[in-house]
């Protein structure tokens, strides 16, 4: 007996000793600046830092001299896939999502249109890739939190499950993941009223490359795409959007994202085509990227927009990148984009914000991620005080509806509108290259 | 030995009716909500009624995989690819079935179409298991464990590559199938979820009284036999391979059924449930619940289930800070404790450990004046 | 006798015929791919380059599966463990030139995912060793979602960046041979499965402990008659096991970018290798390991690639019902099987 209590000792202090250790790991931000935010939220003083949700340590200096009146908190259920095989698409949105509540404690919450001064609550759940998980998160995050705004949804998978359950809860939904069948019912072609979506779609990015193929002249191509979710929809896409441009797809295939050997190269090899096209993210993308170039050193390579991270080129060295085009949310090249561009602003903020707060470079699902939750927080900013809960969800899907004209965010430049619950296009991507290990953006005049 | 051998039936009926009052008073609670209380509050917002739902879908699976693993003794690391075969044939008959098999709209739409589609479903996982058991269930021991793994993968695969042909139109691959109906009866729809919470519990009390009949009976006599030693048992006339794979083929339609119901809650069914990993879940479950008992089925689903539920919406609130990762650490840490300390399951480790601490107390109230020195606990 | 060696002749004859048939099957269906030897040739080096990685996972199973009739469903963390502590370390400064510091973080990452291993074995498994197997197998199950849950709290869920062994950077050297490539790093991965084979095949025919570990394998009640302890056998299968596989992570780290969730899929895939060779021997585990990445890898190759998963669950499948001795093992009647472990 006393063996077995040794044991038991033994085990939970270890146990402790790593979670104490891990609950000190998430991340502390050093002074990062206070951010320029868009919209509707007041502008700030450097934040007193602090950890996780709890109150500010010293009051902050408000501009006002009246005192002002603080509302109910606002609460807004986050729930991106933390963990499972989702995990590297959801940990950038995690992170985005922590170090957006830390910016809103710092500066207080939001101020409504009456000049009422909310505290905003950003509550992560896991949804584990899940979409069992997912459902019962949602339902708790909708009964037991009492969000005033549902942002959950890492995969098109998972995403498709919450729908029915906000539909049902009357609660605005907003999705990170890609198809736009998570906002139009593809067999009626109705959009879903509460359900809205910030991940640029996969058909515009097969647009994209069906534009650069023709301008090359490849009539004539493979398309290789992991086993998942956004691969199998890549492909869908591409023969959507290739046949009417006159591209043949002659051979198509999957291939595993953790797979160690291609098998699927040698058949590309005799397929005769003139380009492939990958639809996968790091790091499938750079695996058969690689393997592609050890047998085939001469043919193009054209990727997706799930690329669009520093990782892709990073995991197989700058050599092996150089040159391979891919359509790219403007995330990653924000520092060459023209002074003019609407989008801009926010996104050299967005890219300093994380990677102050994370020490990783940007990551184009982060901003799937800020999109949403920025959104969310615009709408409920939005909120006249003393509504009851059912009207404040009402009033937050309202908002979205018709509250977001030329807004720019991370993704694009968003026109949301009753028809359109997305309205991110062929125009939110543009085309980039690699050159010399980084991303670089590819204008359609040098193709 | 087995609990149930020292329990006769009386002792069951009375665990099964007490558990059918228990079940029914907390879904009173739900729907009536005295005093402004619903369910959840009862546990401060831990348990919710979406949790006693999956808990009963899950318990029907559990009582056969129990019935196939605890009384014949055969290991299956494939069980939730059946239960996706239930949850799938629901999905696709009710939803795709008049693009791809031509039946008309009105059976589509009518209420009695998706009770149809279950029992097919049923049909059809206990045929496939009588037939792929036959082969399969010759084997021992851990060659019958790896059996089962590869066929559980085989058909989850075929449930994301859409059974193998281009497109999506038959499982859709990846993102699944969503817009499923809900269930009717007549023009009675049993949603919203208080609702479906008796049903589903109607269904897995069921579930439990059949597994506790069987084990009752000659059947049930004829698998213990099978599962302490196969050889004997031949020898004593007991038909093993007929036994082994009949079971397989009832759990099958335990299965089936409980994803069908699932199908039906979830109203969007996609692979990611069915690998691998999910009948993992299942296996573990059946060990932490205890496989010597039937009722090992809803304890074993609901201490997992409730584990996790406690971890995602406690864990924040002890550990400022704790995200996903540290739910899964700990769910990790809770598991191998759980096996180590109560290795024959929570129902048998909690009733053992009752009983020994019943005699212990006895045992003083006997002796109270003895010395205490050179007495070892 | 006669009789016997008709039905030797006949099995031969048997697995001959199958060989030839799949063979024809194969050109047939790479016929329609325009496949030519090239093709083929490559495929199969592929397909084993991949099965000596199975080979290595296999081993570890095979090894903790023999002395302790435990099937460890946490080797693939220490796949995991052993690529990603060498990535950590490797990105320590030092002033080191880079192939000694390579070779030194793949050292210190080796004997700290033994440690792991010792620790899981002291901690999880010897409490409960009295236990039945299914109890042993949830525990290796709850200690594989604990450490992959750890990895993915420290390392987060990103792929990490491992240089090859030959050039020490991303992009590795490239041998063109008539066409056919391979990677330095595939001759990495052949040679140290054969050293971990004949390392190990040492251990357990030359050394005291390794020949203490077989007789437990054999009989374990028999074992402790003559003084060996079957705990201390226990722990260092363990502990062997997690060397081997921390071997096999880090060696194919470099082709598959590590990451922390590397472990559940290359597990898996290891042991229904071992299943294949047996899981009686560790020369069965590599035969098995090499086995199933060549035929997967062909059998991908020729139909459709996406399905190579399926393949690999249809060949364990049908060694189990046609040979599920394994490539090594002996048929066990149902008397010696019955109520054994």
């Amino acid at each position: 007996m006393s063996r077995k209590i040794y044991h038991l000792v033994a085990f939970l202090t270890i146990a402790a000793l790593i979670v104490a250790a891990c609950a000190q790991a998430t991340p502390v931000a050093t002074d990062a600046p206070s951010p320029t935010d868009t919209q509707a939220l007041p502008p700030t003083q450097p934040p007193a830092q602090t950890e996780a949700p709890p109150t500010p340590t010293e009051a902050p200096p408000e501009p006002t001299p009246t005192e002002e009146i603080i509302g109910e908190t606002y609460k807004i259920g986050f729930a991106p896939a933390i963990t499972g095989p989702g995990a590297s698409l959801g940990a950038p949105e995690h992170e985005t999502g922590q170090m957006l509540a830390e910016q809103l404690n710092a500066q207080g919450g939001v101020v409504g249109p009456d000049g009422v001064r909310h505290p905003v609550e950003i509550l992560i759940f896991d949804t584990e890739t899940n979409p069992d998980v997912a459902v019962s998160v949602v339902r708790r995050m909708i009964e037991e939190e009492n969000v005033q705004v549902v942002v959950a949804g890492t995969t098109t998978g998972i995403s498709l499950a919450i729908v029915p359950i906000a539909t049902e809860a009357l609660v605005p939904y907003i999705s990170m993941a890609s198809s736009g069948a998570i906002v139009k019912d593809p067999d009626t072609g109705v959009v879903r009223e509460w359900v809205f979506k910030t991940a640029q779609d996969n058909y515009a990015s097969a647009q994209w490359q069906a534009l650069y193929l023709t301008a090359q002249g490849y009539t004539q191509v493979c398309h290789l795409s992991e086993n998942s979710g956004y691969g199998a929809d890549t492909l869908a896409q591409a023969k959507r959007a290739f046949e009417p441009a006159g591209i043949q797809i002659v051979y198509e295939d999957s291939f595993e994202r953790t797979g160690t050997e291609f098998p699927q190269v040698a058949s590309v090899q005799t397929s005769g085509c003139q380009a492939v096209v990958v639809g996968a993210i790091p790091p499938a993308s750079s695996n058969i990227s690689i393997a592609l170039r050890d047998a085939l050193p001469d043919l193009p390579i054209v990727h997706g927009h799930g690329t669009c991270n520093q990782d892709h080129i990073d995991l197989m060295g700058a050599e092996v990148a150089e040159g391979m085009v891919s359509p790219c949310g403007k995330v990653m090249v924000s520092d060459t984009l023209p002074d003019d561009d609407p989008q801009k602003d926010v996104l050299v903020q967005y890219v300093t914000d994380y990677t102050a707060f994370t020490d990783k470079p940007v990551n184009t699902f982060g901003g799937h991620g800020w999109d949403a939750l920025m959104l969310a927080v615009t709408a409920v900013a939005s909120l006249p005080d003393g509504l009851d809960l059912e009207a404040q969800r009402a009033a937050v899907r309202d908002f979205l509806e018709t509250g977001v004209k030329d807004w720019p965010g991370i993704s694009g430049v968003y026109n949301l509108s009753p028809e359109d619950h997305f309205s991110l296009g062929f125009d939110s991507l543009t085309f980039v290259k690699v050159e010399n290990g980084a991303w670089v953006f590819f204008p359609e005049d040098q193709w | 030995m087995s609990v149930e051998s020292g329990l006769n039936s009386k002792r069951n009926a009375i665990g099964w009716l007490v558990m059918a009052v228990v079940i029914a008073l907390l879904g009173w609670v739900e729907t009536v909500q005295p005093m402004g209380v619903d369910f959840a509050d009862l546990t401060n917002g831990i348990v919710t009624m979406d949790t006693m739902v999956r808990v009963a879908i899950l318990t029907i699976v559990l009582v056969g995989l129990n019935l196939l693993m605890g009384y014949a003794g055969q290991v299956s690391l494939g069980h939730a690819a059946l239960y996706g075969l239930g949850a799938y044939a629901t999905s696709i008959l009710c939803v795709r079935s008049g693009d791809l098999l031509g039946v008309p709209a009105w059976v589509l739409s009518s209420w009695w179409w998706p009770w149809l589609v279950m029992i097919i479903g049923m049909a059809f996982a206990g045929a496939l298991a009588y037939l792929v058991g036959r082969p399969i269930l010759r084997l021992q021991g851990h060659y019958l464990a790896m059996a089962t793994l590869g066929l559980g993968i085989m058909i989850y695969i075929l449930f994301r590559e859409n059974l193998g042909f281009q497109g999506q139109h038959i499982t859709g691959t990846f993102d699944g199938i969503p817009g499923i109906p809900r269930l009717r009866v007549g023009n009675f729809e049993i949603w919203p979820i208080s609702r479906y919470y008796f049903f589903a519990w109607i269904a897995a009390l069921g579930a439990i009284a059949f597994g506790l009949n069987v084990i009752n009976s000659r059947t049930g006599r004829a698998l213990r036999a099978i599962h302490d030693s196969e050889v004997a048992a031949q020898a004593m006339g007991v038909d093993v391979a007929s036994y082994k794979v009949r079971i397989f083929a009832v759990s099958a339609i335990l299965a089936s059924a409980a994803g069908s119901i699932y199908a039906h809650f979830q109203t969007t069914v996609s692979p990611a449930p069915f690998s691998f990993v999910g009948s993992l879940e299942l296996v573990v479950m059946a060990a932490v619940g205890g496989l010597s008992s039937i009722w090992g089925a809803p304890f074993g689903v609901a201490v997992i289930l409730i584990i996790k539920e406690i971890l995602r919406s406690r864990l924040r609130v002890v550990f400022s800070g704790a995200s996903g990762e540290h739910e899964v650490i700990f769910y990790g840490i809770l598991l191998v404790l759980i096996m180590i300390f109560m290795p024959e399951g929570v129902t048998v480790g909690a009733v053992r450990r009752w009983r020994l601490w019943q005699r212990r107390k006895r045992e003083q109230a006997l002796s109270p004046a003895q010395p205490q020195a050179g007495v070892r606990t | 006798m006669n009789r016997s060696s008709h039905q030797n002749t006949y099995q031969f004859l048997r697995y001959i015929l199958i060989f030839l048939i799949l063979g024809v099957l194969v050109v047939y269906l790479g016929s329609r791919k325009n496949f030519g030897p090239l093709q083929y040739a490559q495929l199969s080096l592929d397909g084993l380059r991949g099965g000596a990685i199975y080979a290595l996972i296999a081993m570890g199973f095979v090894i903790v599966f023999n002395v302790t009739g435990i099937i460890n469903f946490a080797q693939g963390a220490f796949v995991t463990l052993g690529a990603m502590f060498t990535v950590t370390f490797y990105n320590l400064n030092s002033p080191l030139p880079k192939g000694l510091h390579l070779l030194l973080s793949v050292i210190a990452a080796i004997l700290v995912t033994t440690c792991i291993g010792v620790l899981v074995e002291r901690l999880t498994i010897h409490p409960a060793r009295k236990s039945s197997s299914l109890t042993l197998i949830i525990i290796t199950v709850g200690v594989f979602i604990t450490i992959q849950g750890l990895s993915l709290l420290a390392w987060g869920a990103e792929a990490h960046v491992f240089p090859s062994f030959t050039t020490l950077e991303m992009s590795d050297r490239v041998y063109r041979w008539l066409g056919i490539v391979i990677k330095a790093q595939s001759f990495w991965i052949w040679g140290t499965m054969l050293l971990v084979l004949v390392c190990i095949a040492y251990f357990f025919n030359f050394t005291l402990l390794g020949r203490a570990m077989r007789a437990c394998a054999v009989n374990r009640l028999g074992a402790r008659l003559v003084g060996i302890s079957p705990g201390r056998m226990s722990l260092a299968s363990f502990g062997i096991a997690a060397a081997v596989g921390a071997i096999g992570g880090i060696v194919v780290a470099p082709i598959v970018r590590p990451s922390y969730d590397m472990g559940l899929s290359l597990g898996l895939k290891g042991f229904v290798a071992a299943i294949m060779g047996g899981l009686v021997s560790t020369p069965g585990a590599v035969l098995g390991g090499l086995l199933l990445g060549f035929l997967e890898n062909v059998a991908a190759g020729v139909t459709k690639a996406g399905l190579k998963d399926i393949f690999a669950f249809i060949l364990l499948i049908l060694t189990l019902l046609f040979r599920p001795q394994g490539l090594l093992g002996v048929r066990k009647t149902a008397i010696e099987t019955d109520g054994a472990h």
